[in-house]
C-alpha cells in the first residue's frame, strides 16, 4: 500500500474536453482498484481545464506544446512534486495513474499529429496515438529529478485507446500497484 | 462517438472524505453512487505553502465550472479555501460536514439540476 497520485479526471469526468467523458463523475474503475488495495488517493490538477477550458478543442501534443502550457504545467508540476516529496519522505511507496493518450497526462501513450490545427477538421479514422509521455507528466518527471527524488510507477486509465478492455485495464493498474513497472 | 456522460455536478471535498479513517464517510462512494465528480481538497498534512498553492488551483478550475453553470458544492471544510475562492470572485458554495453517508447523499441529490446539464439536454434533444 501506499499514496496513488491520480489524474484528476479519475475523480472528476466533469474536467474531460467534450464529448470525453466516459461517467458522470468517479471513474469507478480504476478508483476502486486503489480503494480495494488500501491505497491512499491524492487527486493531481487538470493541466489542461484552467489552462484552455472547458471548451477547448480535443487536441495533440504539438498543439499544446507550447512555451506558456510548459510553464503552467511546470508550475502545476511544482506544487504535485512538493507532495510527493512529502510522501516519500514520509517512507511512502508512490505510484502514478495517468491517462493514456492524453496530450497532457499520457504515461505511455500520448497523442501526436504534427499536421493537426486550423479549422478543426481531419479525416475520419486518423489515430494520433505514439508512445511517450504527455506534457504534464514529462514536466513532473523533469521536477522530481531535480530533486533527486525517483520517478513514480505509472499505469493509466486507458479508456480513449482503440481495443479498450477494463480488465486488462484493471490488470495493469493492479500491476503497477503490486510493485512492478510497465 | 459516446454521449457525453459528465453530470455537471462538482463537489470539492475535503480530504478526510475522500480517504476517510476507518468508519469515516467515504465521500468518493458517495459521489459515484449519486453521480458527482470530486475535486478533492489539500490534506491537512501539506506544508501550508503547498497547499496554498494547490488551493489556488482549486479555485481556478472552480471559477471555471461556475462559469458554464455546474453546480459545485462543498464537503468538509479546508482552511484557506474560502479566500482562494474569493480570490477569483467566488463565494463559498453550498456545503455540509456530513456525519454519515445517507446524510451527504441526500444532500448531493437534493441539489437542483445545474443550468449547464439544462444546456446540454436542450441542445442534444
Amino acid at each position: 500500500m501506499g499514496v496513488a497520485f491520480v489524474a484528476h479526471c479519475m475523480l472528476n469526468q466533469n474536467s474531460k474536453v467534450g464529448d470525453g467523458a466516459h461517467c458522470a463523475g468517479v471513474y469507478s474503475p480504476v478508483i476502486d482498484v486503489l480503494r480495494e488495495k488500501g491505497w491512499r488517493i491524492e487527486q493531481m490538477p487538470c493541466p489542461e481545464l484552467a489552462f484552455a477550458g472547458l471548451n477547448r478543442f480535443w487536441a495533440v501534443r504539438e498543439q499544446y506544446d507550447t512555451a506558456a502550457f510548459r510553464r503552467h504545467c511546470a508550475r502545476l508540476a511544482t506544487a504535485v512534486a512538493d507532495v510527493i516529496a512529502l510522501r516519500v519522505d514520509q517512507g511512502e511507496d508512490v505510484v502514478l495513474i495517468g491517462v493514456e493518450g492524453s496530450p497532457s497526462m499520457g504515461v505511455t501513450i500520448t497523442s501526436s499529429d504534427s499536421r493537426r490545427g486550423g479549422r478543426p477538421e481531419w479525416a475520419e479514422g486518423t489515430s494520433e496515438q505514439v508512445d511517450g509521455e504527455g506534457i504534464f507528466v514529462e514536466e513532473l518527471r523533469k521536477e522530481l529529478a531535480s530533486r533527486g527524488i525517483g520517478f513514480p510507477r505509472v499505469a493509466g486509465e486507458t479508456h480513449a485507446i482503440s481495443g479498450h478492455d477494463e480488465a486488462a485495464q484493471r490488470a495493469g493498474v493492479e500491476a503497477v500497484l503490486d510493485g512492478k513497472n510497465l | 462517438m459516446e454521449r457525453d456522460a459528465r453530470s455537471f455536478r462538482v463537489a470539492l471535498v475535503a480530504d478526510q472524505f475522500v480517504n476517510p479513517p476507518p468508519g469515516g464517510v467515504d465521500g468518493i462512494a458517495a459521489a459515484a453512487q449519486a453521480g458527482w465528480g470530486v475535486v478533492q481538497l489539500p490534506a491537512d498534512d501539506y506544508p501550508s505553502q503547498v497547499a496554498h498553492r494547490l488551493l489556488y488551483e482549486v479555485a481556478e478550475q472552480s471559477q471555471e465550472f461556475a462559469k458554464h453553470g455546474y453546480d459545485i458544492v462543498l464537503v468538509g471544510q479546508r482552511e484557506g479555501l474560502t479566500e482562494a475562492l474569493e480570490r477569483v470572485g467566488l463565494a463559498e458554495p453550498d456545503g455540509i460536514v456530513p456525519e454519515s453517508p445517507v446524510q451527504l447523499r441526500e444532500f448531493l441529490d437534493s441539489r437542483p439540476s445545474p443550468a449547464a446539464a439544462r444546456e446540454f439536454d436542450q441542445a442534444a434533444g
